[in-house]
């Protein structure tokens, strides 16, 4: 430990007389640490870095970070606690990052977030949802993006409106899933107890969940919850649709874990989509400041295609550190982390401050803004979708559609 | 004169073997004089960790014969001995690593009691169907182990280069314990085992009973290697258990040298250390190594402790020809 | 009725299991050898099918065959240049010869894998279904389009199975070989190409299966490590030598795991296939229909 703070010190009296402005051609090098490949969902690592990547390019473009370029350095994490640990330890202590970021998976963020309170280096949680993240109450790590209290309660907000009466959730079985489908669970007691709620639990690797379908068709619920990711998540919802069980006339189906705007969600689902409800951390109607605007606009032009989600949250990871790194003047870890405690930041999605409240907003954006869309056509654009409930406005159940059958 | 017991070509080979195992053990001793990096040290403790398992496989299949596809799978059961009675029950380290011996010890007595009476493919399908299912039992058990988010581990001790000398100090002690088990009787009955089971029965050797006994010293060798991964890497995961890590296993006893014992050492060294400096090259080292296994097991099966040997043979009787 | 849903769903994935195991079953019983690179053969036709059927925008029905003809090749090719000298000597490998042909199909196993995984990319993706109805009324169960299809090719293909091997002259070549390798080949059977027709027709079965699954089951490199997995237990409790037995503890093997996911627990779905594994072996070690009457 002596020798890790010694070696800190060093390095940051190295930094700090480097910070001159005239001298610089030191990079500032920040850390993501992202699934690449399986059993990590690849898709939103992608997606993640995709938005890191136009993030430092608009920093870089403007002159970097305290006239520094700034440089990103990505490991591959798989998906897999274990490794992120590994990923975090190497990018501390052989690429001597200023803070770490990327993360979303959560049992990936829990290993990693040990590793960043170990060494006191920053840690900004792009997409771990985990309440138990946020409760741990770690000085270094910061959470912009969403979490699963904040889900749960406007699907609970969302079921309470739809006044339906028999609810059953698909959650896979990860921190993630099954935390998410257990504060449904507790929040519906409390705010509407007539509503009969159970949660199954499916391994995400798996590839068959027709044993857990067939019991729905003999007693159809009201609305099926969807708690899993892709590529489970795809599987569930064509086999629920194969059986008939939901979206149907006498089922809604309705998914809180933001799959609608994955890119390959259309192709991989096709018909069973329709109809799908879904709750959104981005859509084209929501308002959004002028720097997150031009995000999307580069996105789009560059993959031809709309972005999502994870795009906005991974520049926002990237360009918060950035922002606290300038005004404390200093790439010095405790120097950062005591910026983005008391910063008040406007970034990508929006302005906001992190809570210092323990439990689960503890360094959350505790407001993070979202909306409930529904599906209406198959490969439907998010722009077209229908948007039920927008930001900050109640649920307008009227507006939605059921399928004929 | 006192009866010596007769020094045959066995026990030379043995004690040569045993020499250029604490000669390679010497010299990582010194590493920690040499190499400061923090980063390089861990990759060389993960090393240590991967050499404490390729021991304990290289006993079962090297010397014994017997093909367990799950050291992987033993070494997370030790991790985990070590990780459910710190998070259940919170006990201290001096309870919970010896339980990573013991706990993997009485499931190997009680899985080999009932495959090793089989043939070889036999014992090879059922160890691997029995890893990977112990793997997702840990895995789909959230709530007893937190599933794939892991348990987390108290540190034995708090310093990397602690820790280095640590992991040296008990991969010393399990080569040395596999050097003594191997001039005991109980070494030669293996070997005699493994070369020709049907001839050892005849001659009186209780085959089940040893092929037990190796059994389970391997599995209580992977055990603890993984309670003591655990200690180190503060967290066990289903990971730990993977078929690939297996395979990892195996590709470093085959490359080194099977049923040699400075084989595994070489072999889990030098693989390890190797794919870290590959990794950088574009993650090509799994690809090598597994090409290595086949070319070695189809060409060399003494692997490259067997080629070094020859070597240093030729040169030997190169020089002493007069 | 939710029990006889569970039946037949039971059925049709047994019936998927039947497809991977029957290919390592025939190694298994004729060669007496096991091939860890089982489930890559699986991989190869899952990747071939979809990559020919994505990439070159051919009809998804002829890159089945395409899928076919992988698979005989890679199993031509494993028997050819990694098993051949099992039976032409291996010299320093003694009477290991089972440990040897773990270590080098384990070993083949990990080689493809992890070329597959840096050639083609780690990311899964969605093999075209061969029917696109997703979903269908059969009498009183639903089912996609594509489950009625492999269950169907599945039948056929282990029926035509059972006749070559009973009837035709390789046929029944290959049950000699299967009883007596040495007797076989002084009553003038070429051994060696014995061997090369059963490694051929194990890579087409498994690759064949990978195309036909590979909607459900996404092709990724490591892919095969599932049914690889399900085809080991399945061969051991249906007996070594015994294919119709593997077929049986398939269908079994699925009905049970179909059941004990609602009954029992969803959790555990893959230890029932282990528990009956062990009670096997502990009770019958030579399986539901094993070695005993020496038949293939």
């Amino acid at each position: 430990m002596r020798q890790n703070r010694f070696a800190m010190a060093v390095t940051a009296a190295a930094f700090l007389s480097l910070a001159q402005p005239a001298q610089a051609a030191d990079p500032v090098v920040i850390g993501v640490s992202i699934a690449q490949s399986p059993p990590g969902s690849v898709v939103q690592g992608t997606q993640v870095k995709d938005g890191i990547e136009i993030i430092t390019k608009m920093i870089n473009d403007e002159g970097g970070v305290l006239g520094r370029p700034l440089k990103i350095v990505y490991e591959d994490n798989q998906g897999i606690p274990e490794k992120g640990r590994a990923a975090v330890e190497k990018l501390i202590s052989r690429d001597k990052v200023v803070a770490i970021t990327g993360g979303h998976q959560s049992s990936v963020c829990l290993a990693e977030i040990e590793v960043a309170h170990r060494y006191k280096v920053p840690y900004v949680n792009t997409n771990c949802w985990s309440d138990d993240i946020r409760a741990k109450g770690y000085p270094e790590v910061f959470n912009p993006g969403n979490y699963n209290t904040r889900v749960s309660t406007a699907m609970a907000e969302t079921i309470g409106a739809m006044k339906v009466k028999n609810v059953v959730a698909f959650a896979e079985n990860t921190d993630y899933g099954i935390g998410q489908a257990k504060i449904l669970g507790e929040l519906l007691a409390k705010q509407s107890p007539d509503v009969k709620y159970k949660y199954v639990a499916l391994d995400r690797a798996g590839k068959d969940f027709t044993p857990a379908v067939l019991p729905l068709r003999a007693n159809p619920p009201d609305m099926v919850v969807n708690v899993m990711l892709p590529p489970a998540a795809y599987i569930l919802m064509n086999q629920l649709y194969e059986q008939g069980v939901a979206p149907s006339a006498k089922t809604w189906f309705y998914d809180g874990a933001g799959i609608a705007d994955y890119p390959d969600f259309w192709q991989n689902v096709k018909e069973a989509g329709k109809y799908m409800l879904a709750f959104g951390l981005y859509h084209p109607q929501m308002p959004m400041p002028d720097i997150g605007q031009q995000v999307g606009q580069t996105y789009q032009k560059e993959k031809g295609h709309e972005p999502n989600r994870l795009i906005f949250q991974g520049a926002d990871s990237v360009l918060q550190i950035v922002r606290a790194i300038e005004q404390a003047k200093s790439t010095d870890a405790s120097a950062i982390t005591q910026a983005l405690k008391d910063m008040d930041y406007e970034g990508v999605r929006g302005k906001f401050k992190f809570s210092q409240e323990p439990g689960y907003s503890f360094q959350q954006w505790v407001d993070i803004p979202y909306v409930t869309y529904q599906l209406t056509e198959v490969d439907q654009p998010l722009s077209k979708t229908t948007l039920i409930q927008a930001t900050g406005q109640p649920l307008h159940a009227d507006k939605l559609v059921r399928p004929s059958n | 004169m006192p009866a010596r017991p007769h020094p045959n070509l066995h026990t030379s080979k043995l004690r040569s073997e045993f020499l250029l195992s604490l000669a390679i053990l010497g010299a990582l001793a010194m590493v920690p004089l040499l190499v400061q990096s923090n980063y390089w040290l861990g990759v060389l403790i993960v090393s240590m960790y991967f050499a404490m398992m390729a021991c304990g496989w290289n006993l079962l299949a090297g010397y014994a014969g017997q093909f367990s596809l799950a050291p992987a799978a033993f070494a997370m059961l030790g991790g985990y001995s070590t990780g459910l009675l710190a998070y259940h029950l919170d006990a201290p380290l001096w309870i919970g690593l010896p339980m990573s011996i013991i706990m993997p010890g009485l499931v190997g007595l009680v899985l080999g009691r009932i495959v090793l009476r089989l043939s070889g493919a036999y014992l090879a399908l059922t160890t691997l169907s029995f890893a990977e299912i112990i793997r997702l039992v840990i895995y789909n058990s959230i709530d007893f182990t937190r599933g794939d988010q892991g348990l987390n581990v108290p540190a034995l001790y708090d310093g990397r280069i602690g820790n280095y000398y640590i992991f040296l100090g008990v991969l010393t002690l399990i080569v040395g314990l596999i050097y003594w088990l191997l001039r005991l009787p109980l070494g030669r009955f293996l070997q005699a085992i493994r070369d020709d089971e049907i001839g050892a029965a005849s001659r009186g050797i209780d085959v089940l009973r040893y092929k037990t006994i190796a059994f389970i010293i391997s599995c209580a060798i992977c055990g603890f290697a993984g309670g003591l991964y655990g200690t180190f890497a503060r967290l066990v995961s289903p990971e730990l258990g993977l078929i690939a890590q297996t395979g990892l296993v195996i590709a470093m006893v085959v490359i080194g040298g099977m049923g040699t014992l400075a084989g595994p050492l070489i072999g889990a060294m030098l693989v390890y250390t190797a794919s870290e400096f590959l990794r950088d090259v574009g993650g090509i080292q799994m690809i090598v190594f597994a090409a290595l296994v086949i070319i070695f097991a189809r060409f060399f099966r003494e692997g490259l402790w067997g080629l070094l040997r020859r070597v240093a043979v030729r040169r030997a009787a190169s020089k002493g020809t007069p | 009725m939710l029990a006889l849903d569970l039946f037949v769903n039971g059925l049709i994935i047994g019936l998927y299991y039947a497809l991977m195991a029957v290919g390592l079953a025939m190694i298994f019983g004729i060669l007496k050898i096991v091939n860890f690179a089982h489930g890559e053969f699986y991989m190869i036709g899952a990747y071939t099918y979809t990559l020919i059927a994505l990439g070159l925008g051919v009809p998804p029905w002829l890159a089945l065959p395409a899928a076919a003809l992988a698979g005989a090749l890679i199993g031509w090719a494993t028997e050819r240049w990694l098993m051949r000298p099992l039976y032409t000597g291996y010299g320093s490998w003694g009477l290991m010869k089972d440990e040897y042909a773990v270590v080098v199909t384990f070993g083949l196993s990990l080689l493809l894998i992890n070329l597959f995984d840096k050639v083609i990319g780690p990311y899964p993706m969605r093999g075209p279904a061969l029917w696109d109805a997703p979903r269908l009324s059969i009498g009183p169960f639903m089912m996609s389009g594509q489950k009625l299809i492999t269950a169907a090719v599945a039948i056929i293909l282990m029926v035509s199975l059972a006749l070559f091997i009973k009837r035709s002259l390789w046929g029944r070549q290959i049950q000699a070989v299967a009883q007596n390798r040495l007797g076989a080949s002084i009553a003038g059977i070429d051994t060696a190409r014995a061997s090369s027709i059963v490694f051929m027709a194990s890579g087409v079965l498994a690759a064949i299966a990978g195309a036909l699954l590979a909607p459900v089951i996404n092709p990724a490199p490591d892919v095969g490590i599932f049914p690889a997995v399900k085809s080991y237990v399945i061969v051991v409790i249906g007996g070594m030598g015994s294919i119709p037995g593997s077929i049986i503890a398939a269908l079994l093997l699925g009905v049970l795991e179909s059941f004990g996911a609602v009954y029992l627990s969803y959790d555990y779905r893959d230890t029932y296939g282990l528990v009956l594994l062990i009670l096997i072996l502990l009770l019958r070690p030579q399986g539901l229909f094993g070695e005993r009457a020496r038949e293939v």
